[in-house]
């Protein structure tokens, strides 16, 4: 590990004289990746609160049987307090949580987020590579936001508003015959708006990662979060377009008489979810495969150990994606395949545990032995591990065509999906904002305070989340309002530990705010001789531009490791 | 060559190398996310081609005639008419059921009236239960497989001859499929269906 590089003081002092622009237009017409990843860092957190309140509001009617909670908000939202609107509120509280969290949360915060404030400072590049592309995807990821707000408040099902199908919109709950008012067209047209703006997104980082990294900065030598974003920026470009066409289906078939999906016509609904699978199933590795770029290179700063298995890891990474494409069917074990069809499916899906565990065992590896520190990024990693492998071992038992056909759209579905993406996804998220913090902002953050956060959060969400575990094989069916009094018992507990998660959430808040408030400067490397990658070499927060001049990367460009920086002079 | 982006024409500088590179790969990407697209909707009649040839999806085969091959299996096979919403007509099949030997051909008709006082045109979706059975479940003739025009308050007998293959012995997932269902509902076409119904009524059988 001979390598270095070489940083010129002038990188960082030069081009002083460039017009920077202030207030709103430095973000309105911003075409710098470190502004657009604020943006998108903002975005996302609001987005992210707004979802988590439609969850706890969720888990507080969820707390006892019967129904308290919506017909109070029905009737404050819409006037009807009636039982019937009530349920269909309840409907959309569901598909709207879903639908702002995968698209205005997760996603936002992984690729818009943290790809663009540090895909380029990772391998030394300038910029993106097509900078006003960035600026555009982000403003339709705004537009795309405000048309699924305006979806909440259109007519949907017949006397109802908001569209209560769910986020997988399957027809005919989507097409006129489930909703023939406008929400569900709103809902389409907000997801062809994030479509757009993520493969637009996509491109950029493509074009960025094979084009403009810095010289000796060889594809074996980037860290993992550019391979991450790298092999997720692929997914989306495959997968994005399949939903942006199936969508397009359904709106020409809600508005203009073609029969894709319905069978008057000769089409068929069934096809609708093979074609939202085949986008939804790469979508969740979408959602995931960025946190394992996040958490490798967290992991192996507090473990002051180079990552174990690096080629492995990259490789595990491609093995997760092309895989994604492959195993779309085992969402619908139930919908009457053949039992060759369904013996492929259960095999392909049990194969994507093995290079899930080369990664999840990587880690493992990085950490035994190593000189750990428990700092906050550190516990959000090993926090994910743990909760990621507990999502991923129920995802195996679900792979199952035949305990699928009992589990399927039970809460266990709900337990499973959750632990990989709202702890496994978000945990991932927490993992790289508590370490990438410093750099963005230049403060450090109160870490008592970020411990408490990590804390809370762990025990209130397992506590909402196990326990459903235990409803899904009771047999409480997912996406209900009410329950008998069978299944009370956890749902209480889930309720709880839901209310609990929530006041995490406000911890976080207040950490922000103190972060801020108390200025307590971070310096260039607040994580010590752990943290290798380029941006550590940069000031915090990082000037306007950075890497004008690229950074140089010494030693050997064959080595299949990931390039190390600030080791001594230049070789 | 001189690179677009490069301005004395000389040489291709690093810049426009990099930018000409960046163009590449933008078009590139792009062309890849309009070949999705493209294949999604090439997937429409592909899947449809799918099922007709597989019998996925509980799609019954369409064959010109009988291989006259007995076999020794007897099914009893089910009959469900319906009419969607949209359509005033009554269909319903002339018996609930029959027992069939695999391999005979069996003739069922089917009742259908036109219950308005203008003409109209409808044409029937169908599929069989269980979906497993869809690839031996032989139809030589349909009314299903063309649309079908009936005067005001004209009734009439709708005839489909079929029989069940009898490779479906040799399936094991056929092994414990003792009944098959084919259901027909008819549909107006949907350029002549009133606007999306505000109601509740559902598909339901009809008769």
């Amino acid at each position: 590990m001979a390598s270095v590089t070489d940083l010129s003081h002038h990188d960082v002092e030069a081009h002083h004289e460039h017009h920077l622009p202030t207030g709103w237009r430095r973000f309105l017409y911003s075409t710098n990746h470190k502004d657009i990843g604020t943006l998108y860092l903002v975005f996302a957190i609001c987005a992210g609160l707004i979802g988590t309140a439609l969850s706890i509001i969720i888990r507080a009617e969820l707390l006892e049987p019967g129904m308290h909670v919506f017909p109070l908000i029905s009737a404050i939202m819409s006037g009807d307090g009636s039982v019937d609107a009530a349920k269909n509120m309840y409907n959309v509280f569901f598909s709207s949580h879903a639908i702002i969290m995968i698209f205005f949360m997760v996603m936002p915060a992984m690729m818009g987020g943290f790809g663009n404030w540090m895909v380029p400072l990772l391998i030394g590049a300038p910029d993106m590579a097509f900078p006003r592309l960035n600026n555009l995807s982000f403003w339709l990821l705004v537009a795309s936001f405000i048309l699924l707000m305006c979806s909440l408040f259109a007519e949907g099902s017949p006397g109802m508003r908001g569209f209560g199908g769910g986020w997988v919109l399957y027809p005919p709950m989507s097409s006129t015959v489930g909703t023939p008012g406008p929400a569900a067209d709103f809902v389409i047209l907000s997801m062809h708006l994030a479509g757009a703006s993520s493969i637009i997104g996509s491109i950029n980082f493509i074009a960025t990662i094979f084009n403009m990294r810095a010289p000796g900065m060889t594809m074996f030598r980037m860290p993992l979060f550019p391979w991450s974003v790298l092999v997720t920026a692929f997914l989306l470009l495959l997968a994005l377009p399949v939903l942006a066409g199936a969508l397009t289906m359904l709106l020409t078939d809600r508005n203009f008489h073609t029969t894709f999906f319905e069978p008057a016509g000769g089409g068929d609904p069934i096809l609708f979810q093979h074609l939202f699978w085949f986008f939804a199933h790469p979508e969740v590795y979408i959602l995931i495969i960025p946190g394992f770029g996040m958490v490798s290179q967290v992991v192996a700063t507090f473990s002051k150990k180079p990552i174990f298995g690096y080629v492995g890891m990259v490789y595990a990474m491609l093995a997760i994606g092309v895989l994604g494409f492959a195993v779309w069917a085992h969402h619908m074990f139930t919908t009457g395949m053949s039992l060759n069809a369904q013996r492929y499916f259960v095999f392909a899906t049990m194969v994507i545990a093995v290079p899930t565990g080369v990664k999840v065992f990587s880690w493992l590896a990085t950490m035994w032995g190593g000189s750990i520190s428990l700092r906050p990024p550190m516990l959000w990693a090993i926090g994910f591990v743990f909760v990621f492998t507990v999502g991923g071992v129920t995802g195996v038992v679900l792979a199952n065509a035949a305990i699928d056909r009992y589990l399927h759209d039970t809460y266990y579905v709900v337990a499973h999906f959750h632990y990989v993406m709202s702890l496994g996804a978000v945990f991932s998220i927490f993992a790289g904002f508590y370490y990438w913090f410093p750099k963005m902002t230049g403060y450090l953050y109160d870490e008592r305070l970020a411990k408490w956060h990590f804390w809370v959060s762990f025990v209130g969400i397992n506590l909402a989340f196990f326990p459903q575990h235990f409803l899904g094989f009771q047999g409480m069916p997912r996406r209900v309002v009410d329950y008998t009094e069978a299944y009370a018992f956890w749902n209480m507990v889930s309720s709880i530990g839901a209310f609990i998660g929530g006041a995490g959430t406000l911890i976080f808040l207040y950490l922000l705010y103190d972060a801020f408030k108390a200025k307590r400067l971070a310096g260039d490397n607040p994580w010590g001789p752990g943290a290798t990658t380029l941006e550590w070499q940069l000031p915090s927060p990082p000037p306007f531009h950075t890497w004008e001049t690229p950074p140089h990367i010494f030693g050997d460009e064959d080595a299949h490791a990931p390039a190390i920086a600030g080791q001594g002079s230049p070789a | 060559m001189t690179a677009s982006g490069d301005r004395d024409g000389t040489t291709v500088s690093a810049g426009g190398r990099a930018r000409r590179n960046n163009r590449l790969l933008g078009l590139g990407g792009a062309t890849l996310a309009v070949t999705m697209i493209g294949l999604t909707y090439a997937a429409a009649p592909f899947y449809s081609a799918f099922c007709r040839a597989t019998g996925y999806e509980g799609t019954p085969q369409q064959v010109k005639a009988n291989t006259d091959a007995e076999g020794h299996r007897i099914l009893r096979v089910g009959f469900d008419a319906n009419v969607a919403p949209g359509l005033d007509w009554s269909f319903e099949p002339e018996v609930e059921s029959i027992r069939l030997r695999t391999g005979q051909t069996a003739t069922v008709y089917f009742r259908v009236r036109n219950l308005l006082d203008t003409p109209a045109v409808a044409r029937a979706a169908f599929n069989v239960t269980p979906e497993v059975s869809g690839g031996y479940f032989d139809k030589i003739s349909c009314f299903c497989f063309t649309e079908q025009h009936l005067g005001p308050h004209e009734s009439a007998e709708w005839p489909v001859v079929f029989f069940l293959n009898p490779d479906l012995e040799a399936d094991p997932s056929m092994a414990r499929v003792d009944s098959i269902t084919l259901s027909y509902t008819l549909f107006a076409p949907p350029s002549e269906r009133p606007a999306p119904a505000r109601s509740a009524d559902r598909a339901g059988p009809a008769g």
